[in-house]
Order: C-alpha cells, then structure tokens, then sequence
C-alpha cells in the first residue's frame, strides 16, 4: 500500500459538497421544514457511551463541511449554509466560517435570524437517536447550554426533530466516499495483518497493540482506537480494551477478537478477525465454517430494494438449519454512529422495514454460536451494496486465524 | 429503585483505575464541601460530561448524583462496568435520562438545589466547551420529572477540586510528562529531510503508546521556517515529506493515571537563523523568570501583567500561553486569545499542575516562539518536569 507522502488524494470535491447539501435540501423540504440546523454537539471525549457514538457525536458537521466543530444553518431554498465555528479559519469547502465570540447559542440564534427563520419550521439534526445515524445516542448529541439559548432566542420558531434528514442523506455512499472507504478497509485489514504476524504467546498486548495502531497511521488512517479482546476460552466474556494496556501477556490457547477501524477522508471502516493462539478444537470448527457460508450467503442477500425484515430472518435463521444459532451483527459505516444498528443487545426491530439500497456501506459480522452455546465466532468486514449484492470492499477470507 | 443490567448490556470496557479509595474519599469530600458552600442539596455529574464523571467515579462513561450532605452517592453506569471505587453502580444500557430523573427522586431531590456539572465552561475545567458538555435531552427530560428542583451551574465545584492535585495524581503526573517527553525525543530522533510526515507521525504516536499513555492527539505543524500562519496536523499528514528548513511545531501530549501532561519543543530541519537567536533568548528568559513566579499567592492575573510587560523592555512581545493538567480541557486556559479576564484574582495554589509555555515574538510578530511543559507547583515554587535544554532543535 502508499506510504502517506504518496497519495495523491486531495479531499473531498466541492461537486460531493454539493451533492451532500442538496441531499439534505431535499430530504428537509420533503419533511417541510425551513431550514436545517446542525447544532453545537457535545464533543466525543465526553459524550462517550461507545467509540462508535463518540465519533459520531459531531458526524453531522463533519459531513457537511469537513470542519471538526462547527454549528450549520442549511436553508432548504438553495441559499448556502451559515457555518459557525471555533477553529481558526475556514476551509475549501467552506472558505467564510463565522466566528463563535462567546457564545455557541448566540452565533447560532443569530445565524437563524439572519437566515429569516424567526417563525419558521426548524430541523433540529441530533436531538435524539436516528435510524441511520445516531443510532447509539438514545437521547441525541446536542448541547444542552447553547440550544437552550436558540430556543429562547426564537420563540416563534418550532424546533422538531430532523436526525433523519441528514441521516438519510449519509445513509447512501456517493463514489468519492466509496473510495475512501475502500481505503480505510484496507489499511484495517493491514492492521490485522500487523496482529497476526506479532501476536504469539508471551507478546506483551500493550505493545502489540501500539505496533497494529502505528501500521495503520502509517498507511494514513486517522488514529481510531481498536477494541481488543483476549483471554482464555471459556472463561466467560473476554474482556475488553480500547487503549494499550499494562501487565498483560498473550498466552498459549488465547482467544483474541478485535475491532479493527481505520478512518480515511473522515469515514470510518473496520475489518474484524478472531485469533486462536493454537489450534482450533475440532468443536468449534461446525460453527466456525457456518459463519463462514452465512457471510457469503449473507451477501447475495444484501440487495437494494429490500427491507431490512427479511436480511434479519434469513440471517437468524441459518444457524438453526445447521443446529446452531445465528444472529445478525451489522451496522452503516461512514463518519461515526453509522446505522442501521443490529446487535445482539439490539436486535434491530425498530430497523425491519427500512430499506437496503445501492451504495449503502455496512459492517457485515454475522455471529454464529454452537448449538450447546459454549462456543461463539464472528467475523466481518466492510460491505458495499450494489445491483448484484454485498461486495466486500477488502478480500478477505472469513474464518479463525490459528497460530501455532 | 436500583436499576441492574440491562439484558444484552455490551462488552464491559475496562479502562485504568487505579487510584485509591483515599483518593476517592478525598475528591468526593471535598466535592461534597464546595456543593455545601455553595448552597447546593447535592451535584449531578449528567450523561455528557464523561471528564468529570470519570475524575468522580474511574469509570468510563457514568453520570453521579452526591448529595453533599455526606450520604452516598447515586452512580449509573453501562456494560455493566464497575470497580473499586464504585463496586456496585446503577446499571443501565443506552437510556440515561430516566436513571438520572430517578437518582435524584430517590435521594430526595425533588424540590432541592441542584448543582449541575459541565453545564457552562467553567475557571479551570472545561475551559474550551464554553456553554458545557451537557446533553440536552436527557437533561431537559430529567428537569421535567423534577419541575419543583431548581438547577444551576455547578461546574467550578467540581473544577477547583481538580485544580489541586493530590500526591497520588502528581506521582502520575511525573510519569506522563516522562512519556510525553520520550514522544518528543522520538520526534527529535525520526525528524529528517526526506521522512514521510505520516510515517513519523505514526511512529510517534507509537512511541507514546508503547510507554502505554492512552491516546491524546499529536499536534505538528511541518511548514517551512517563516511561514506565517503554518498548517496544524492532528492526524497523519497526506501528501507530505518533510523539507529542509521545516520548522516543526509540536505539542506532544500524554496520559497516565488519566492525567494529561503536554510538552512542546521546536525543531527545525536546517540552521537557526541569526535573526531567530534573541527571540529564543528572551522566551527563555521569560519562561524561567515566569517559572519562579509560578508559586503559591501568586494571582493569574500578576503572572499575566508579568509576562506581557517583559517583552516590551526588551523591544519585543510576550505573551502567556498555558493551561491545567489533568483529566481533560484543564484550566486555567490562558493564552493570545483566551485572556481570561475573570480569573485575574484566582490564585496559585500548591498542587496546582500547568503546562507553561510563554511565547516570546518580534515587535511586528513575524517570529514567533515557544518552549515549555509541565510545571507543578510545591510550597516554595514551582518545578518544571520538562528538563530538556532549552532552544529550538536544529537538525542540519
């Protein structure tokens, strides 16, 4: 892969900006609303109930102007947006940023009633959970202080709920995304390639995980911290890490399970791969190649036109054929809290009837537990959908890595 | 009622907790204090405010009510996650606002006074989120089951406590400053003509991990020396090698026992130009003078009067530029732009941990720089964990 200094990549076009913002145009005028405001958001190092939802708290300024923080008012008439904002300058995207002088809510207010929005019908994007997009955050990402002075500021105004809006606008990858994606999947899976050639018993976990996050910065990933899992088998749920821990060594039989993410052009994706330090039992091997064939079977499944309901059942009914359980474990990937979510703690049902599209990007990791359910597996990586199906964006080949 | 893990509650994240339950005693005494004088019933640490929450409870996401009248506090917590200092937490999955609405209902806060943390910037935490860190839903659903309660912003009850560290914190101070240090000598030893800056951004962010802080962003800039307003990196580089006389700006940030220390130093790739000398001079002058006023009874704003005069007798310009140690956006927050005015009066205090950094400039502010690191502040004064000499690095 290029070393950083050799890609070539510039960023993101101004066409893909316009083709975002007339996106959420559109979507907002369907819902009739006025305006489109993306308000100050809680930053992800204290809004963190998942590193999935601590990325996402500020996604949707993110995705509408590649700034890190900033609050946007996006007139759904075609006027451009008015960007408030606390960095220093603006950018190509958004050369003139109006500065925040003291107050988040009163640049905000201001920006509204500058934008004649006094009695209008305001979208308000991340004020609770989404189906597309903050997803993880039941109660939304705004900031509680400033909001509460635009909604004081404007009397007349109504402020509803507009997640969806620009959740929906996310929810479809144009080309320029779909490469960065491709990218990042591939930088994640060279991070799992990091973690096989290292991971041996007696290896200290802190250091491989620092050598797995430098191979992938290396190759120009943003640095996103990879969840770690280790342990012996059987000894109920293996913990969990997000960053290098101290006083832990690999040992012979470990089992370790990763989330491997690596962010290119501000999207975020992952690859996933179990490791036994050993050699797999003959017990688990049934499970193991079930997951392996509902993967791939999950992908001529994954078509555009089709409710979400029917990708659920015929993933959570394949184990049962084979006399094991199976249960879906997907999620959208793109600039943080991507969804829909489907977890075995959240089983989607409130995302059965939304629709798979053409250019949706999804973390495909099916779960396939043995029939007695003492042994699990999943295995995953990044999805792209197209007219014919699931295409992976990185090959891979499903399965558990043994190292002997 | 206690609320208990959720079915399907996700895999327990364990993070680093260390401290002792006398340092838990101490920070929620002295929480309980502030509250008191305040005239608060008790403070809500709310969903949103994960820097305080985790200073309070060690935990990696958590929302807290403490009553300050001495009683136990309320802590809710998710994926089932729990530890020593809070062995058996309210647990719940995705959904905050009710357990939080029923924390206070259950210690008898209906119509009480109640300080809410993170809800406005506060003097020394929280210093750059100035309208706070809080979620508005969940707080406005918990406000609406509590119309009777009255809530107000508590933020500094808890910031002054964080203000003044503890032994055990400074013992972890100490440490990450070593390691931010040892970033920065990775930086010094990689930094050459020709290097891909991704790479070396890579590998010293590794360095750092390795030594095992918990990731804090790098911070470079990589123009060539004299560019006026140089590109900031928080993340690898794209597209870019490092030139000669590329003048790279860094603050090498780390965290161990959950305190972030920063040390900055700059290197350039390529001669110091003559022209550059006196204004390295002076910051260092500036710097040193500082660091010794940097002591118990000083206020802010003396320091502040100090450094801004220092430079104009010397025909140039100085001005201050630091911040707090410790769990996260730490004040006092003082720099060109943030001169906090409001806190001139506030004083140092022993236990106080800075990053100092004074920036010294030409008259017509062409040349600018910067030098410095953690500082903790003893009876007598302050001393300076970052030891390396003084001066730009110059790699020819």
């Amino acid at each position: 892969m290029e070393s950083p200094a050799d890609i070539t990549w510039k960023g993101y076009s101004l066409a893909e900006r316009d083709w975002r913002w007339q996106r959420v145009r559109e979507n907002a005028a369907k819902a009739g609303f006025d305006c489109i405001l993306v308000p100050l958001c809680v930053d992800g190092r204290n809004l963190h109930l998942s590193l999935e939802q601590s990325r996402g708290t500020r996604s949707d300024c993110r995705f509408l102007t590649q700034l890190e923080n900033a609050a946007v008012v996006l007139p759904t008439d075609g006027r451009k947006p008015i960007v408030i904002s606390d960095e220093e300058s603006g950018n190509d995207w958004v050369p003139e940023i109006r500065p925040v002088d003291g107050s988040w809510g009163m640049a905000m207010a201001q920006a509204l009633i500058d934008a004649g929005m006094e009695r209008a019908r305001i979208g308000v994007s991340g004020i609770r959970r989404g189906f597309y997009t903050h997803g993880r955050a039941f109660h939304g990402v705004v900031n509680h202080s400033s909001y509460v002075d635009v909604l004081g500021r404007l009397p007349n105004a109504s402020f509803d709920n507009a997640t969806e809006v620009i959740g929906y606008a996310r929810y479809v990858k144009s080309e320029e995304q779909i490469g960065c994606l491709r990218r990042g999947a591939a930088i994640a899976a060279a991070g799992i390639e990091k973690m096989v050639e290292l991971a041996r018993p007696g290896v200290d976990e802190g250091i491989l995980y620092s050598r797995v996050m430098q191979r992938m910065v290396s190759l120009g990933s943003e640095y996103y911290p990879m969840a770690f899992y280790s342990g012996l088998h059987g000894g109920g749920r293996l913990p969990r890490f997000e960053d290098p821990t101290e006083g832990r060594f690999l040992q012979p039989m470990y089992r370790i399970a990763n989330e491997v993410d690596a962010v290119f052009g501000g999207l975020i994706a992952q690859e996933q791969q179990p490791i036994l330090l050993g050699p797999i039992p003959d017990a688990w091997k049934p499970a193991i190649e079930a997951q392996r064939d509902l993967y791939y079977a999950g992908l001529e499944h994954l078509t555009p036109g089709n409710p979400f309901a029917e990708f659920v059942d015929f993933v959570n009914g394949f184990g049962e054929k084979r006399g094991l359980k199976s249960l879906m474990l997907m999620h959208g990937r793109g600039y943080g809290d991507d969804g829909p979510l489907f977890t075995p703690q959240n089983r989607g049902a409130r995302n059965r009837d939304v629709l798979i599209e053409k250019g949706n990007v999804f973390i495909v990791k099916p779960i396939v537990t043995s029939a007695d359910g003492g042994f699990d597996t999943s295995w995953g990586g990044c999805v792209l959908v197209t007219d014919k199906g699931g295409e992976p964006l990185v090959k891979r080949t499903p399965g558990m890595v043994a190292i002997t | 009622m206690p609320w208990t893990t959720p079915p399907g509650a996700g895999a327990t994240v364990f993070i680093w907790a260390g401290y002792s339950l006398a340092e838990r005693d101490r920070r929620w005494r002295a929480v309980r204090e502030n509250a008191g004088n305040a005239g608060f019933d008790c403070v809500l640490v709310p969903l949103g405010n994960g820097v305080d929450a985790r200073y309070m409870t060690q935990l990696r996401c958590s929302a807290m009510v403490l009553p300050a009248d001495g009683r136990a506090p309320i802590i809710i917590a998710d994926r089932r996650s729990s530890n020593t200092w809070v062995p058996e937490p309210w647990q719940t999955g995705r959904e905050w606002a009710e357990p939080m609405g029923e924390a206070l209902l259950d210690l008898g806060m209906e119509r009480a006074r109640i300080g809410v943390v993170g809800l406005k910037g506060g003097s020394v935490t929280h210093c750059s989120s100035i309208d706070g860190v809080v979620n508005h839903t969940a707080l406005a659903q918990v406000m609406s089951k509590l119309p009777n309660a009255t809530f107000a912003d508590a933020t500094d009850i808890v910031g002054l406590v964080r203000y003044v560290k503890s032994d055990e914190e400074t013992v972890f101070l100490r440490r990450s400053a070593a390691v931010a240090a040892a970033g920065l000598d990775a930086l010094i030893n990689r930094a050459r003509p020709g290097v891909d800056a991704g790479v070396l951004y890579a590998d010293v962010t590794a360095r750092l991990l390795e030594l095992r802080s918990e990731y804090y962003p790098l911070v470079l800039t990589l123009d060539p020396i004299g560019t006026l307003k140089p590109k900031r990196y928080t993340n690898p580089p794209i597209g870019k090698r490092l030139e000669s006389n590329a003048l790279i700006t860094n603050e090498v940030n780390a965290i161990l026992g959950a305190e972030l220390t920063q040390v900055c130093q700059a290197i350039l790739l390529g001669k110091t130009p003559d022209e550059w000398k006196p204004v390295i001079e002076v910051q260092k002058e500036v710097y040193e003078a500082g660091l010794k006023l940097i002591k118990p009874g000083t206020t802010l704003g003396a320091l502040q009067d100090f450094v801004k005069s220092f430079g104009p007798k010397r025909k140039m310009k100085t001005v201050i530029q630091m911040h707090g140690c410790g769990y996260g956006d730490d004040g006092p927050l003082l720099t060109a732009k943030s001169r906090g005015d409001a806190l001139r009066d506030l004083g140092i205090e022993k236990g106080n941990a800075f990053v100092w950094k004074p920036v010294a400039m030409t008259a017509d502010e062409r040349i600018q720089f910067a030098w410095g690191g953690p500082v903790l502040v003893a009876d007598t004064g302050a001393e300076a964990l970052f030891t390396r000499p003084h001066g730009m690095v110059s790699i020819c």
